[in-house]
């Protein structure tokens, strides 16, 4: 199987989510990735048998799917039980690295801010594409490395100074520059991505961090620290973060960036390149203009 | 998350038959096949049996139960 490190722990991450679940989960996220699914979903001129919702830890994917009315049969999936309840849908409960549906099965895959976590993001890319039909779509909303910008600068400050070292604190998300690369090396044809930053104020830089707790979001890097930190350094985390990342009003700000990545498997219906050389007109014919010889000057610069 | 194997076949939910046509070891990407008493999927390829929960494949190979020859 898969070779690549161990950057998460996915038993963590799903211990994390439980107790968001069971405190009433924090789902602002969520919400706005729902919300802008259904806008792309309109965009998308095409119905789909089978989909899979991959991963998303909420029904907010499964809504906005079923809402378009573009969809057959919806199979569900989260990290862990207690996030499909209650889901009238088919579910099964999976690890976002491992895709367990077999070769062409399904028609589009949809994923919700759960392939962040994922340690073989390659190697999951690929397994959904080659699950999925030729010409099926997979759709998918990530978080993206720019967020919680301020609380990783803030963490890292208060860290050197208290204790005289860093550890890893908040995840190294995927740039997105990384992600158009990634769809297309794993075989998906038409691939697009897009950012989607916003910042979101809080009263203090607490009010952040106990959304974060609610989201199941909070440290579950192989690599941290596995003391709990410091009152000193997380006091002294608060206050940087309050000193360097405040409005005039004393509200915090803090950066998030979903990155949503797109890619069709390919099929001939769809639009490719021809071929060099390929070509029957010339080119200075369509833009009604002389065609110049190489080494031949335009008239103006003579 | 505890749950034996017998309390599971006697929930009221029961695996969707086109689910089951669809899903493979997540692992090996072999086919699975469907034990109704015991409420698993088996896995030969990867030696895992998967429980089912409520009707719900539990495809983490955390949880799957280690298969020996005799099952297979």
């Amino acid at each position: 199987m898969s070779d690549a490190p161990r950057l998460f722990e996915q038993g963590l991450i799903r211990t994390r989510l439980k107790r968001a679940i069971r405190q009433g989960a924090e789902d602002f996220l969520l919400a706005r990735a729902g919300a802008d699914l259904s806008d792309r979903l309109s965009a998308v001129l095409r119905h789909f048998d089978v989909v899979v919702d991959w991963g998303t830890p909420g029904p907010h994917a499964a809504d906005a799917l079923l809402a378009s009315g573009k969809v057959g049969r919806l199979i569900r999936s989260a990290p862990l039980i207690e996030a499909l309840a209650p889901s009238p849908y088919p579910s099964i409960v999976a690890d976002a690295g491992l895709f367990p549906f077999g070769r062409e099965s399904v028609d589009a895959v949809i994923s919700l801010l759960a392939l962040q976590t994922v340690d073989d993001l390659p190697g999951a890319l690929m397994q959904i594409r080659r699950a999925l039909k030729p010409d099926g779509l997979f759709l998918a909303c990530l978080i993206g490395g720019s967020s919680l910008t301020e609380l990783r600068q803030s963490l890292a400050a208060a860290e050197s100074e208290i204790e005289g070292g860093i550890s890893p604190r908040v995840a190294p998300f995927a740039d997105i520059s990384d992600l158009g690369g990634l769809l297309q090396r794993a075989g998906f044809a038409l691939p697009v991505s897009d950012v989607d930053s916003f910042t979101v104020r809080y009263a203090s830089p607490l009010g952040l961090m106990h959304d974060l707790r609610r989201m199941g979001a909070t440290n579950a890097l192989t690599e941290r620290r596995k003391s709990p930190m410091r009152r000193a350094t997380l006091i002294r985390a608060m206050e940087i973060y309050a000193e360097r990342f405040s409005d005039p009003d004393g509200r915090i700000r803090a950066s998030f960036e979903l990155i949503w990545i797109s890619g069709w498997t390919p099929h001939e219906s769809q639009q490719k390149p021809l071929k060099p050389g390929s070509a029957s007109q010339r080119l200075a014919d369509a833009l009604g203009v002389r065609e110049m010889v190489g080494g031949e000057k335009p008239d103006r610069l003579k | 998350m505890h749950s034996s194997n017998e309390s599971a076949a006697s929930t009221e939910r029961h695996i969707d038959p086109k689910l089951l046509e669809l899903l493979v070891c997540p692992l090996t990407k072999s086919v699975l096949r469907y034990d109704a008493e015991r409420q698993e999927l088996v896995s030969s390829a990867a030696r895992l049996a998967y429980p089912i929960r409520d009707g719900i494949p539990i495809m983490l190979p955390d949880e799957a139960r280690m298969i020996d020859d005799s099952e297979r």
